[in-house]
């Protein structure tokens, strides 16, 4: 009894994690897009991305406090520092608007439209 | 642990004075309704939500089961939770829990007033379907091993290994508002001689189905109720059926900081049947006349 359930919970394990170390074998070429943050406010608040390939989003924190990247549609959070940058990888996305903000400070908020 | 009427109605009623003390204060500011992680606004019921890739999470979280056809029965398991989200696909979960019970003159159970180190669990959440700006609908599956050195109902020393497969779905009816949730619930577990007489294995499984609303009155605040039918069997595989229950009850969810939430559920047993007691309108040999659900999680 025992060792069936070990087996069976083994073979999920195993599953999960092929279906994880399969996702970066599927990925494609990403698109880069930028945004910065400074005085407290993404500029620009509106960004653009083409739709269903991978996105590689850099954020550039110009404040001299440390930001944090949120979005639940998009379902990331990242960590910026002070005045310096971070790449946030995004999976291909179906056409829509996806929101995000500054956890930080609830004041910044932006948009990512995806076409 | 029979709670008197009066404080099943104080819980709620300051639960509630406290969300919506804390809605008020968010007030101050312009109202803004962002999208919201689904997993914990159903209650019992567990939303599809897998996190956001980067963080991490540490949670107490304590399911209570009250009431038996007689005497004084409580009994809780409180999961100390480590939980992250290496992608935006999966997310795991794992750490120990704390068995409690508290049983007087409860039939066919021993008086026992304990608590210990229960066991350990670890899950697995794989999102299957995403939801997306044009579709409400999003659909994940969870696998939750557990190993349990303490029996759940009775508080002996066994050991107890148990799989829960849990289908997790949730549906936005009104964007960023109000959310169906639904689960579909297997869990076969295994008890080794839990009568010690040298028995082996014992099986038994557990099915059930649930359905939740869950309604956003504040930015920071989901009320909504939620309905569980669990159905009880001997054999890993429903191979016997040996009596089924229903429990109803409210739910609450309170962000409280940027990166700490509470979640908070009430089901009562509402009816039920027992193949051994084919008169009851409850089955309170296999399910508790109430259950509670109280975490309290802080994200980094």
């Amino acid at each position: 009894m025992k060792k069936q359930f070990a087996g069976v919970a083994v073979t999920m394990l195993v599953a999960a994690a092929a279906l994880c170390a399969s996702l970066p074998a599927r990925a494609q070429q990403p698109v880069t897009i930028s945004v910065i943050i400074k005085n407290h406010r993404f500029q620009p608040a509106e960004l653009h991305a083409p739709a269903n390939v991978p996105i590689m989003l850099k954020v550039k924190n110009l404040d001299a406090t440390p930001m944090e990247f949120e979005s639940v549609s998009l379902r990331v959070e990242k960590v910026v520092t002070p005045n310096s940058e971070g790449m946030i990888r995004l999976r291909p996305l179906a056409p829509g608007s996806y929101n995000f903000f500054d956890d930080f400070n609830q004041e910044a908020n932006g948009v990512l439209v995806v076409k | 642990m029979r709670l008197s009427c009066h404080t099943c109605a104080l819980l709620p009623t300051a639960l509630f004075f406290i969300a919506t003390s804390i809605g008020a204060r968010a007030q101050d500011r312009p109202v803004i309704y962002r999208d919201v992680e689904t997993k914990y606004v159903f209650g019992f019921t567990e939303g599809s939500g897998i996190g956001l890739e980067g963080e991490k999470e540490f949670s107490f979280d304590s399911e209570a089961r009250i009431g038996k056809r007689d005497g004084r029965y409580g009994a809780s398991e409180t999961k100390l939770e480590f939980e992250f989200t290496p992608n935006q696909y999966v997310q795991f979960e794992f750490g120990p829990f704390i068995s409690a019970h508290q049983i007087r003159d409860v039939t066919d159970l021993d008086n026992r007033s304990q608590v210990a180190f229960g066991g350990i669990f670890g899950e697995i959440r794989y999102l299957l379907l995403d939801r997306g700006p044009s579709s409400p609908l999003a659909l994940t599956l969870s696998v939750e091993p557990e190993w349990r050195r303490i029996d759940e109902t009775n508080g002996e020393r066994v050991t107890n290994v148990e799989l829960e497969v849990k289908l997790n779905a949730d549906l936005e009816l009104i964007k960023n508002r109000l959310y169906l949730g639904a689960n579909l619930l297997y869990e076969p577990e295994g008890t080794h001689d839990p009568d010690h007489i040298g028995a082996g294995w014992e099986k038994e499984s557990k099915g059930g189905v649930s359905a939740a609303l869950a309604y956003r009155i504040v930015p920071s605040v989901f009320i909504g109720a939620e309905v569980w039918y669990l159905r009880h069997y001997e054999g890993a595989w429903f191979n016997t059926f040996t009596g089924d229950a229903v429990y109803v009850g409210p739910t609450l969810y309170v962000q409280l900081a940027p990166k700490v939430f509470m979640t908070a559920a009430w089901n009562t047993q509402v009816h039920g049947s027992d193949v051994e007691d084919p008169g009851a309108s409850l089955n309170l040999s296999e399910f508790s006349r109430h259950r509670a659900k109280l975490k309290v999680a802080f994200e980094f």
